[in-house]
């Protein structure tokens, strides 16, 4: 009896570890480290992000976060340690292997950085046009990435006569197009209102579990972290605090009736009006 | 029309063409050279993606040091190379030479300027796509640059015709020439006053365009 439950238990070690050699990771740092002149920004930091998971990185302003995501697809690159997507070191690439990888790894940022003198369209589509996406499948693509955000009849709009929410979907429908194994999210919603947030949120959400994206998502707002992620890691000064599983919460929708601000604003007292 | 323009009908005309030849010499300089090395001076800064400190400073001061001169003595001071290069020094085919210089000079610092103002995140953006250095300022900077890119242009073009104005002295002639030739050291102050006009209006012209395309294009 006793023979057996080793036996099992051995197994089952012996199967993790296969697993997490082939490919349970989707990303690995190890050991990463990175300064700007004197500041140590991120100090010898290893962790890993496992396929399909949402996984938010937190922490105080200047710990580090972005820093750390922008090391995920050497935005930054890493004075010590080493970047492993997929398997693929990333830190020992030419820059031509590199800029290939990066076609496969999705990014958006806090002010969503889409070409201004672009359609909604061409903001889609240059993506497709520097993976040298098949042509005739392109206007496909793109329509069905737009589809998913819910945008296919912006189109012909320059990102200027959009909305905050508006501008992020596109810029997910950019990252998107390219079919990328993992989304990075730096401050997605920071610049925006919170039922917008909500609504983005549920995007990422869509992203994760019917395409099957793992997502990376940093962000100094509590809220969004809860309302998402499936595991967080807690970043102090450049260092990992701890790393938490979590299970999502969703934001709740906010009434955007003039009344529920005064209502949120004097705690439902009622006050004399001024 | 006044008698004396229909005098002088002939000259005026080819000293228009011969301004239409220098400026027009110095429109093509500044955008097959001008446009590349205003590209290279904004992408080797610091934190460019061909971020290079040396080459960089080279570069600036190569284009401080061809603005620096007052330009009639950089027209004198190239006459050499502009021998070396036409053949000749004197005429408006020479003096095309010290104008397309001045003016990759004088575009390429309008440039830089023009691409100063992407915004740092779109050229992240592109970077974070896998896009290649060629496609970050075709597909990007360009695009994103465009009516900047087009206003500086209109600038340069107006500064080209002043600096057009003292090819006289290499025989490069030009309506600035005819107006001081004629105009000025054979007091027909009437024929001087008239080319003025036709400059005016060439630039105002120049201006309209230059604003109202780079409007059209800004969708910003």
């Amino acid at each position: 009896m006793t023979v057996q439950v080793f036996k099992a238990i051995i197994i089952s070690i012996v199967i993790t570890l296969h697993l997490r050699e082939r490919g349970f990771f989707l990303i690995k740092l190890h050991d990463v480290s990175k300064s700007f002149g004197r500041f140590q920004a991120i100090k010898s930091v290893s962790l890993t992000i496992d396929k399909g998971e949402i996984h938010g990185i937190i922490g105080a302003s200047g710990a580090g976060k972005s820093t750390l995501l922008r090391l995920m697809n050497l935005l930054e690159i890493p004075d010590d340690g080493e970047v492993e997507i997929n398997g693929q070191n990333l830190t020992n690439l030419s820059s031509k292997d590199l800029r290939q990888e990066r076609k496969s790894i999705g990014m958006i940022f806090q002010h969503f950085n889409l070409v201004a003198n672009k359609t909604v369209y061409e903001n889609v589509a240059v993506s497709l046009q520097l993976a040298s996406f098949p042509r005739k499948e392109r206007k496909s693509r793109v329509m069905t990435c737009l589809e998913f955000v819910g945008l296919e009849t912006f189109c012909g709009k320059y990102p200027a006569q959009l909305s905050g929410g508006e501008k992020q979907r596109v810029a997910i429908a950019r990252a998107l197009a390219n079919s990328p194994r993992v989304l990075l999210c730096d401050e997605p919603t920071s610049s925006l209102d919170p039922n917008t947030t909500a609504e983005i949120l549920g995007v990422l959400e869509d992203v994760n579990k019917k395409l099957g994206v793992t997502i990376v998502i940093v962000s100094h707002e509590m809220e969004v972290i809860k309302g998402i992620c499936n595991r967080v890691t807690v970043l102090a000064n450049g260092e990992i605090y701890d790393t938490v599983l979590i299970e999502p919460s969703r934001i709740q929708m906010m009434d955007n009736s003039p009344r529920y601000f005064v209502e949120q604003l004097t705690e439902g007292r009622v006050i004399a009006d001024a | 029309m006044p008698e004396i323009l229909i005098q002088y009908e002939a000259e005026i005309l080819s000293s228009i063409g011969e301004t239409f030849i220098m400026v027009g010499v110095s429109i093509l300089a500044a955008i097959l050279l001008g446009l590349p090395v205003g590209t290279f001076l904004f992408l080797l800064r610091k934190g460019q993606v061909l971020e290079n400190r040396f080459a960089f400073s080279a570069l600036n001061l190569l284009v401080n040091i061809i603005r620096s001169f007052p330009f009639l003595l950089l027209v004198v001071f190239l006459i050499p190379f502009t021998r070396f290069v036409i053949g000749t020094a004197i005429g408006t085919a020479a003096a095309t030479v010290p104008l397309a210089i001045i003016a990759i000079a004088h575009y390429s610092r309008l440039v830089e300027q023009a691409l100063l103002d992407v915004p740092k995140g779109v050229m992240e953006a592109a970077i974070s796509m896998g896009a290649s250095v060629k496609e970050i300022i075709v597909k990007f900077l360009y695009v994103e640059a465009r009516s900047g890119l087009v206003l500086g242009l209109t600038t340069s073009i107006i500064s080209f015709i002043s600096y057009s104005t003292i090819m006289g002295v290499v025989g490069g002639g030009g309506i600035g020439d005819f107006a001081i030739r004629y105009g000025y050291q054979q007091f027909k102050t009437d024929l001087m006053i008239y080319m003025i006009i036709i400059m005016v209006i060439l630039v105002q012209l120049i201006q309209f365009t230059g604003t109202t395309v780079s409007r059209l294009i800004d969708k910003r």
